[in-house]
């Protein structure tokens, strides 16, 4: 058979073209991210989603559709201020901490949310480098192996919303030492969540209400009153907590 | 069509084919429109009806960085998409059955250097695309394959797109975006410059996609074959051959550079009928 130039035109423009549009009809032509992290496919994790997948074009809230952790507690390790952290970009870490001379990116996410959500992470050859605050949150969750906790202690900067030059460089207001120690202070909306993200382990705060840990996003003032237990009381307590776990 | 000294012979013949052309232009606005769309969506501003989708998500050639990670942990290498995959199948598809059309017909980076090879063309006449001596153009025409294999080598280990660094395919779409490398916009501006002198002097001797499809030329169904019971071996095809195969000495073309434009064919320079011509048969 031969073949002349007008019908391998026709042939090239059918199966190019023709092929796309197979291949949209079939669900196969994705030009963009699915935002959907692909799954371990063996192993005791099989079926959940895998961290090393998360990418840069990522929010916080695609993140948390797919693992176990919240907006706010990225955006608190990350010591993003923004209103609504779920739709921060991640790839924009590494502007914002590009001053600091440290990778805090994509990578870091990637380690802090396996470390946060205990699944496994192969760390073997690369340096990631972690923020102070979010190593805070990791140790504070308290599911770490020896390792792990060697490794965060390695590649943990000293630099998030209390260093000026991350503050500089970023649209984060400003913070003064004085703010920053308001921070941790138990008042009356703080949330058990962020008891847990300040350091106070698990174990600590359910033995001062002598219940289990209830949800992360209610206040300590709400639970008492509706437990029945006296929040002037309880809030001196989880204070010296507080204060231990962040000298 | 007349009979001379035995031999049929087209008076009226067109020197080129032109409707490779015109499938090059409609390929190169498409991407360039979808290049430009892609910058102005990321603006607020795309135009409706055009899709959003970036220039890797459109490029064949992602398809084949990520197969490594893809065989291996189903993951894709960062910034290719699904559709980079589909295309790579669709044009190894079409480079089996008629060899790198994909390099002749589609590629707007081959179609750019034509253009600028038309200058050359005009400035040195019949010495353009000679200058490079024969015997150190067959050496450099390997390089691809070892650019191939460090592009392959290095995705697979970073699992990051590390050509796009000197990808003058993607600093030509991207030439006014930050996301573009020095390295890459320096390759693109030597590759123009030589394209001046040489033809296609990109798919050539650094193309690591041309060298994938390359292969094909070896075992592709339709080939460009020529009857040499009616060659007039006035060595017409060979000259017009932009990957400068000698045409004229072969009954098949196998050559891996060839990137069936078909501008060998009797339907382009061959002033003889049925002479040179793509099939999947024989030719007397
Ligand atoms: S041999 Fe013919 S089809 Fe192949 S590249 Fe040369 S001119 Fe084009």
């Amino acid at each position: 058979m031969t073949l002349t130039a007008k019908p391998l035109a026709l042939i090239i423009l059918v199966f190019l073209l023709g092929g796309i549009a197979f291949s949209s009809a079939m669900g196969w032509w994705q030009t963009e991210s699915t935002k959907i992290p692909v799954t371990f496919s063996e192993g005791e994790f099989a079926g959940q989603a895998n961290p090393v997948d998360i990418r840069g074009s990522y929010t916080f809230g695609d993140i948390a559709n797919s693992f176990n952790v919240t907006p706010e507690i990225l955006a608190q390790a990350f010591g993003i201020t923004e209103t609504e952290p779920a739709s921060f970009a991640i790839k924009e870490l590494e502007t914002i901490y590009l001053d600091s001379g440290f990778e805090i990116g994509t990578a870091s996410v990637r380690l802090f949310v396996a470390y946060y959500t205990g699944l496994p992470f192969d760390t073997t050859g690369q340096e990631i480098y972690m923020p102070r605050s979010a190593t805070d949150i990791l140790l504070a969750k308290g599911n770490l192996t020896a390792e792990q906790i060697a490794y965060l202690e390695k590649y943990t900067v000293d630099i998030g919303l209390n260093t000026e030059s991350v503050i500089v460089s970023t649209s984060v207001p400003v913070q003064t030492s004085s703010e920053i120690s308001e921070e941790y202070i138990v008042k009356g909306k703080t949330t058990f969540g962020e008891l847990i993200t300040w350091g106070v382990s698990q174990a600590v705060i359910e033995a001062l209400i002598n219940a289990p840990l209830p949800d992360s996003a209610t206040t300590v003032k709400d639970y008492a009153s509706a437990n029945g237990l006296d929040f002037e009381t309880l809030k001196p307590a989880l204070q010296a907590e507080v204060d231990k776990a962040r000298p | 069509m007349v009979t001379l000294f035995g031999k049929r012979i087209r008076l009226f013949r067109p020197r080129t084919i032109w409707i490779r052309r015109i499938v090059q232009w409609f390929f190169f606005l498409l991407i360039a429109s979808i290049a430009i769309n892609h910058t102005l969506v990321e603006n607020d501003m795309g135009i409706p009806l055009l899709g959003s989708a970036s220039l890797h998500a459109v490029c064949p050639f992602g398809g084949v960085e990520t197969l490594y990670t893809f065989a291996t942990g189903g993951l894709l290498v960062k910034k290719i998409h699904d559709s980079s995959l589909v295309l790579a199948a669709i044009v190894l598809l079409l480079s089996i059955l008629f060899g790198p059309v994909f390099c002749g017909w589609v590629c707007p980076l081959g179609t750019v250097q034509e253009w600028t090879g038309k200058l050359g063309r005009k400035l040195f006449k019949r010495r353009y695309n000679h200058f490079v001596p024969v015997k150190i153009d067959n050496i450099l025409r390997y390089m691809r394959y070892g650019i191939l294999v460090w592009v392959l080598y290095v995705t697979a280990k970073s699992g990051m797109l590390v050509f796009e660094a000197y990808d003058p395919y993607f600093a030509l779409f991207n030439f006014w975006s930050t996301d573009v490398a020095w390295s890459a916009l320096a390759i693109l501006g030597i590759t123009l410059t030589l394209s001046v002198f040489v033809e296609r002097p990109w798919c050539k001797y650094a193309c690591p996609y041309g060298a994938v499809l390359g292969v094909t030329n070896l075992f592709r169904v339709f080939s460009i074959k020529r009857a040499e019971s009616t060659c007039k071996a006035d060595g017409a095809c060979s000259i017009m051959c932009p990957m400068n195969i000698e045409v004229d000495t072969k009954t098949v073309v196998r050559d891996h550079q060839c990137i069936s434009c078909l501008e060998c064919t009797s339907e382009a320079i061959c002033p003889v009928a049925k002479t040179v011509v793509f099939t999947s048969g024989g030719v007397k």
